[in-house]
């Protein structure tokens, strides 16, 4: 024991005194959610400058309402109401008469655009207000917003809601109806999600929280996302490890001090001590960022203590695939394609997450979070939604986590005692098993 | 005296590779040991078993008396033939874990002690990357026997070493000898066998070939050895009555008689060719037997 503790000490500060190890702990939680805060930077970092747009419109009834439209966005929609920052673009519509030669007309107007001189132009149908009845829609029923990129343009779906307001606003009239009257029919309040309401420990009825959607896929993906960070970092540094311990033959002078599975319990135990520790700092940063945002609810404090125990098991379980694969190999590149299965295996709950935090309680989420080399991260999903999971089911996985993590550090246990000192080709997978059953 | 290793009809194979073949072997408690062998002849799977690195396919391995030996692992230092040392740890630091996996006392005196007589405290808090190879090698020498193990097994200690390094290293060994530490080693340097080992083993092809201290070895082989230096050159010397066969060093030759053969009337033959300036009859040197066992035209030899 106390060579594996002197093992796994020697291990722990390996990891955790070098520069590499804080430059990680940093920029992790950087490129883990990396994508979603490029996004929203590039959100924030909107395009303020004032956008042309030409309206072509056969109907004669529909351009001037929209210009109109656009003058009162402009004077009231574009700015940040409390520090009148501008942070939408404003929309200068140009009214376009119709020529004779439409598709003339058109190349000029594309031109126009090509040119910079107009950010988009629309054409209104002459029949848009309307439409004969029957049949397939003609370019006299259709409205067009032409722009090299139309799709992604803001402008259009602004376009269009200021368009069919007015089409509408002119049928109304039409039928003799108040457009005010209309409005007010139409307003109905939303759906809101919330929570089933509970009887608390004095009697009193809890009221149903209203559902958020940051608590319902946040928190499970952010649980998700430090289990997987918490297994990269304490688990995938091994097969380096390893490595280095074979190809530079201090295996064999360890070797001479301890049993292999010593060595092998030694460094994991090192390796679920980095984990741990990086996990204090994020769980510290985390939850300090939370309470600071005042959103100490997403905390989900009952779920964290099975956070600690399914790392320990999964960085036990990984940890013990990839030091056995990693002793069985001789250099890094045979290692990267040996490695494949275990990071699928890793990859797997990420594939699935999305489908199992959404229905926890769906047979799918339910039988993929009792497989063992996926329990840590999906049922720890399944915990940490909102609407939880039977109080059974975890200890089943926990179960089931250890039992398999118990044959994983006893199979690659035999097969790093003999592939660490192996030189030569390296084995396949069959051998292995052989190695792993037979010792 | 006790022996600190016994080895019975020892057998290892590795897949269709006899490693080592029915090998029985005592070293005695306190003795300096000396592995000769050719590469690949079994020496370092046979130091390997000894300290349970592997474990023999049949036969029996006591070290201290005690057969089930893993619990003398601690006692034993080993250095291995290839150097491992951790390339981003601090020299002091590596040595006090090293010797820390093997002793329970505390290791740093003793660290510090080897450290200043190997001329290495001002490494001591440098990488091991930055270290040269004599000096890693040193390291390595410390690693082994810095827990103070009653037997340290040196798989080829002192190659590629230089001359200075490698006697720093000779006398660190004797110095364990006489403080009654069992010293195994192996080595390609007949030399260094022969001065500083108090009994030889050979292996080849996985078999004890020799076995003994320097003169019971060479006893076996007699004084069938003649060096000379004439004034002439190995023209001069060919086809000589009783002469086996002739090796050329250049400035000297060795030759060696036939069974039967007389020196006397080598020595006769000789002068009347050219003139002689050095007749020596001698025993055949550790080399010369090792080359006799082991060369290429030894082959049929050893087989029989």
């Amino acid at each position: 024991m106390r060579k594996i503790l002197l093992l796994a000490k020697r291990e722990y500060l390996s990891s955790v005194k070098t520069k590499a190890f804080f430059v990680m702990v940093a920029l992790m939680p950087v490129l883990m959610s990396g994508g979603i805060i490029t996004v929203a930077v590039m959100e924030s970092q909107v395009d303020t400058e004032a956008k042309r747009i030409g309206i072509l419109d056969r109907t004669g009834q529909i351009a001037e309402a929209v210009a109109e439209a656009a003058r009162i966005r402009n004077e009231n929609a574009i700015r940040d109401p409390e520090t009148g920052e501008q942070t939408n673009p404003a929309y200068e519509i140009e009214i376009i008469t119709p020529e004779e030669d439409a598709a003339a007309q058109r190349v000029a107007l594309s031109q126009r655009v090509r040119g910079q001189e107009l950010h988009a132009f629309v054409e209104i149908g002459a029949n848009v207000i309307r439409p004969p009845a029957g049949g397939p829609p003609t370019a006299a029923e259709r409205i067009t917003y032409h722009a090299p990129n139309a799709i992604f343009h803001d402008a259009r779906r602004w376009i269009r809601g200021a368009v069919q307001n007015q089409i509408r606003s002119i049928r109304f009239a039409a039928e003799g109806l108040d457009r005010g009257l209309i409005n007010r029919l139409f307003n109905c309040p939303d759906v809101e999600g919330a929570s089933l309401v509970s009887v608390d420990a004095t009697g009193g009825v809890k009221d149903a929280v209203k559902s958020h959607e940051g608590r319902a896929i946040g928190v499970p993906a952010g649980m998700m996302f430090l289990m997987f960070m918490m297994i990269m970092v304490g688990a995938a540094p091994l097969v380096n490890a390893v490595l280095e311990e074979k190809m530079q033959r201090i295996a064999e002078v360890l070797l001479g001090s301890v049993k292999p599975f010593e060595l092998m319990v030694g460094k994991l135990l090192g390796t679920v001590a980095v984990s741990l520790t990086v996990l204090a700092i994020y769980l510290a940063g985390g939850i300090g960022a939370l309470y600071y945002l005042e959103l100490e609810d997403f905390v989900p404090f009952e779920v964290l203590p099975w956070l600690i125990v399914y790392m320990i098991a999964a960085v036990f379980l990984f940890g013990s695939l990839l030091i056995g694969l990693g002793a069985a190999c001789n250099d890094l590149k045979e290692a990267q394609s040996m490695m494949m299965p275990v990071w699928v295996l890793m990859m797997v709950p990420m594939m699935v997450w999305m489908q199992v935090a959404k229905y926890p309680e769906g047979a799918f989420a339910t039988i993929m979070s009792l497989i063992p080399p996926f329990t840590p991260m999906l049922m720890l999903i399944r915990q940490s939604t909102p609407a939880g999971v039977p109080a059974w089911q975890p200890w089943l996985g926990l179960v089931g986590v250890a039992a398999f993590t118990v044959l994983c550090v006893w199979g690659a246990g035999r097969i790093f005692r003999v592939g660490i000192l192996m030189q030569g080709k390296p084995p396949s997978i069959g051998s292995l098993l052989k190695w792993a059953i037979r010792g | 005296m006790t022996n600190a290793v016994e080895l019975e009809n020892v057998t290892k194979t590795f897949g269709q590779h006899t490693a080592v073949d029915d090998l029985s072997l005592q070293v005695p408690r306190g003795s300096v040991y000396g592995f000769i062998g050719p590469n690949g002849a079994g020496k370092t799977t046979t130091l390997r078993m000894i300290m349970t690195i592997f474990y023999p396919d049949s036969g029996v391995i006591r070290v201290f008396g005690d057969e089930r030996h893993e619990a003398c692992a601690d006692r034993i230092a080993y250095l291995p033939e290839e150097r491992g040392l951790y390339k981003k740890m601090k020299v002091r630091e590596l040595l006090i874990f090293y010797a820390g996996l093997k002793s329970s006392a505390d290791v740093r005196p003793e660290v510090d002690r080897w450290l200043e007589k190997l001329g290495l405290t001002d490494w001591a808090h440098k990488k091991v990357e930055a270290l040269s190879k004599g000096m890693s090698q040193k390291v390595q020498f410390i690693a082994a026997i810095a827990s103070k193990p009653d037997m340290v097994i040196l798989d080829e200690p002192f190659s590629g070493l230089d001359p200075v390094n490698a006697d720093v290293l000779k006398d660190a060994v004797l110095e364990l000898r006489q403080s009654g530490t069992t010293v195994i080693f192996s080595t390609h340097d007949m030399n260094t066998a022969e001065t500083m080992c108090d009994r030889i083993f050979m292996i080849f092809r996985g078999r004890k070939v020799l076995d003994g201290t320097l003169r019971d070895i060479q006893d076996q082989y007699g004084s069938d050895v003649i060096r000379l230096q004439t004034d002439g050159n190995t023209a001069a010397l060919q086809n000589l009555p009783g002469v086996e066969r002739i090796r050329d060093h250049g400035q000297s030759q060795e030759l060696r008689l036939a069974d039967g053969g007389d020196p006397q009337v080598v020595l006769a033959e000789v002068m009347a060719r050219t003139r002689v300036r050095r007749f020596e009859l001698a025993r055949p040197s550790l080399h010369d037997i090792f080359v006799r066992i082991a060369g290429p035209e030894a082959g049929e030899a050893s087989h029989a």
